[in-house]
């Protein structure tokens, strides 16, 4: 652990200014309003904004991309075929904004991609990254990070924490890679004043109400659900489309194709579903999942109990997105109670 | 919407009692207050279950697809504009008439949930309930009882709905609503694009169709979107790429709408699908527009009346040749 845990506080008006000199020196990611809020590559901080609960896509896009070329290929006419590998990263980035929940799952991404095999495409931004976390006070009634031991108002997986206390922001740097952030751009800082703490504590108190679930043995509790009926109606229900996967947070599933043009073409790699019946497709014709129900399963299988079997963590955050965004409301937070209230059970 | 949940209950409940349906497809309450969820009963004994509200968007048509192998009839629960799905799904021969007990209910608008919190200034967790009040929604918040008036919070289909009746039905629960009125110009959101220049357009629609990012919700959710394995998910050949750039963009979104031009009937299921908020009526829109000038032809109507694009007049128009 770090302790270079010190507070300053950043007057509201300053932080534009602030943004704006980030992105100077790094490339700077942040929320911006278009018809919902977005994490996007800024120029200025007059684009961001700071009017949000979260954004509808994840920030894990910035690490692992939706579409990413892995590397380039031609025809040389004196050389031959020529493979060429894609630019790394070719400057430090700072995410600014990201919410707890969505830095908890960078943490779980880090076990897939920085495990058994290391993945140097994610690896390479993760280790250029400087998260700067936005502490959150008002989540929405689809908001139910506390499940999963998460305190939407603390900095533990991000690098520096901004909380919003009225005027000001209470700045606290819980890394090495934070506290050089913060001391680099030391001007922007002052010492606090002493009532911060005070007024955090004010503002965390709406969190209390914050839905939280009993997940402490719902990975046994799942394993005997395997095949079982109560997968019958919500597979019929679901429509098969990827919007949970693709806007949730900790899923990482991809897949790997070719561009082939006349000149020459890339390899790249891009976001995939468990919802989508061509993903376990196999070149036989066989298919293992062949229908929604089987798909279905897998998706909670895999965020409730393959990958705490593998990681001892659960893969879900409780950032809400698949719950508010669902066309047909399929609500992992109704699954994950009746799983664990045993209401789950098979009929 | 002055049929109320219990005489959908009712309905249903003796359905089931005289053996005259084996499933029903319905709308039970969702897991918040601004939500409901398709509901899927094998028995009369849970019929408590079924709501009918101004927040029954769902096209619940889709499922009939997912049902055709069930013993029995399958009854479902359906809107105005729901039941020209089922119509369209009638004309393709994709379920058999005789197989489907439809319960109808005239519609008079659902409500935009996103709209309906910005009116009333108020979170997801405030409101408590939505009933139809004739001209206003009544919205039950955990502040009391408010009144909006159904035009400024209505989804975008609704405002220009001309069929709130269905069309087909076995049995109408409540009376026939005629014609809604609010709704006027049918094609002002189209209008306004045409007016623009091929490069506005083009910009536009770049603009719109760069945030896609392919979850294929807007395919999934559409009653007429029913090929056993779609062009987009093929292996081999592979039509499209998985990458994710505007050019695949591009070509999935303009092969959907003219996929599903003649058959679509405006539920506005998938744009309500987007989480991306892109404004795929105003696409489906223009393609209805033009069979409507082109062809004087309406989707979802009559079931003995054939699509313009499946059949061949000597007659047709022919300026393209």
């Amino acid at each position: 652990m770090v302790n270079q845990k010190k507070s300053k506080v950043i007057e509201k008006g300053r932080l534009t200014e602030l943004l704006d000199k980030l992105t100077q020196g790094y490339h700077l990611i942040a929320p911006v309003q278009a018809k919902d809020v977005s994490f996007r590559r800024v120029e200025s901080g007059s684009e961001v904004t700071l009017d949000y609960i979260n954004s509808v896509l994840s920030p894990k896009n910035a690490f692992f991309s939706q579409t990413e070329t892995l590397f380039r290929f031609f025809r040389d006419d004196n050389r031959g075929f020529q493979i060429e590998p894609c630019v790394e990263a070719d400057r430090e980035q700072v995410i600014f904004g990201i919410r707890p929940c969505d830095a908890r799952s960078l943490r779980l991404m880090d076990m897939v991609f920085n495990g058994q095999y290391r993945d140097s495409y994610y690896l390479d931004k993760r280790e250029k990254t400087t998260l700067i976390g936005l502490a959150c006070f008002e989540p929405d009634e689809t908001c139910f990070c506390p499940t999963f031991g998460i305190d939407p108002a603390s900095g533990e997986d991000v690098d520096i924490l901004f909380s919003d206390i009225g005027d000001r922001y209470l700045v606290e740097a819980s890394t090495e890679k934070g506290a050089a952030l913060l001391d680099k751009f030391a001007g922007f800082f002052v010492e606090p004043r002493g009532d911060e703490e005070q007024l955090r504590k004010a503002r965390k108190a709406g969190l209390a109400r914050m839905k939280k679930l009993d997940v402490s043995a719902i990975a046994d509790k799942m394993a005997p659900l395997y095949g079982g009926d109560y997968w019958d109606s919500i597979g019929l229900k679901c429509l098969g489309c990827g919007i949970c996967t693709y806007l949730c947070p900790t899923c990482h599933c991809f897949d790997i194709g070719d561009v082939n043009l006349d000149e020459g073409g890339g390899r790249f790699r891009c976001w995939d579903s468990c919802m989508f019946p061509e993903f376990t497709l196999m070149a036989s014709g066989e298919n293992p999942r062949p229908n929604r129900k089987t798909r279905i399963q897998q998706r909670f299988f895999h965020k409730l109990k393959y990958f705490y079997d593998r990681n001892g963590e659960l893969a879900c955050v409780g950032c809400g997105r698949c719950i508010r965004y669902c066309p047909v409301n399929i609500d992992i937070s109704q699954i994950i109670e009746e799983v664990a209230s045993g209401k789950a059970g098979n009929d | 919407m002055k049929t109320s949940s219990k005489e959908v209950q009712d309905s249903v409940k003796k359905l089931f009692e005289d053996g005259r349906i084996s499933h029903f497809i319905g709308y039970e309450a969702g897991s918040d207050s601004l939500r409901v969820t398709p509901c899927f009963l094998k028995s009369g004994q849970t019929v408590s279950r079924l709501v009918w509200n101004p927040l029954c968007a769902n096209n619940l048509a889709k499922y009939l697809l997912d049902l055709r192998k069930v013993e029995g009839k399958v009854g479902i629960l359906v809107k105005g504009c729901d039941s020209r799905s089922v119509v369209e799904l009638l004309k393709e021969n994709q379920i058999e008439r005789d197989r489907v007990f439809i319960v109808g209910v005239p519609c008079s608008g659902i409500v935009d949930g996103e709209k309906l919190l910005a009116v009333l200034g108020i979170s997801p967790g405030d409101v408590v309930a939505v009933e139809d009040g004739g001209d206003a929604f009544l919205v039950t918040t955990r502040e009391g009882k408010r009144r909006v008036r159904k035009e400024q919070v209505l989804r975008g289909e609704c405002l220009v709905c001309r069929y709130p009746t269905p069309v087909i039905y076995d049995v109408l629960l409540g009376e026939a609503i005629p014609s809604l009125p609010w709704v006027r110009d049918d094609y002002s959101l189209v209008r306004e694009l045409e007016e623009l220049s091929a490069e506005e357009k083009a910009r536009y629609w770049n603009r719109e169709l760069s945030q896609c990012i392919r979850c294929y919700a807007c395919r999934n959710v559409c009653p007429v979107c029913n090929c056993p394995e779609c062009i987009f998910d093929k292996k081999a050949p592979r039509w499209l790429s998985k990458a994710n750039d505007i050019s695949e963009n591009l070509v999935y979104h303009l092969i959907r709408a003219f996929h599903v031009a003649g058959k679509c009937v405006d539920c506005g299921e998938c744009e309500r699908a987007c989480p991306m908020g892109i404004p795929l009526r105003r696409l489906n829109k223009k393609v209805e527009k033009d069979l409507l000038e082109l062809f004087g032809y309406t989707a979802g109507i009559d079931v003995e009346q054939q699509p313009p694009l499946t059949k061949y007049q000597v007659g047709d128009l022919d300026e393209f040749l």
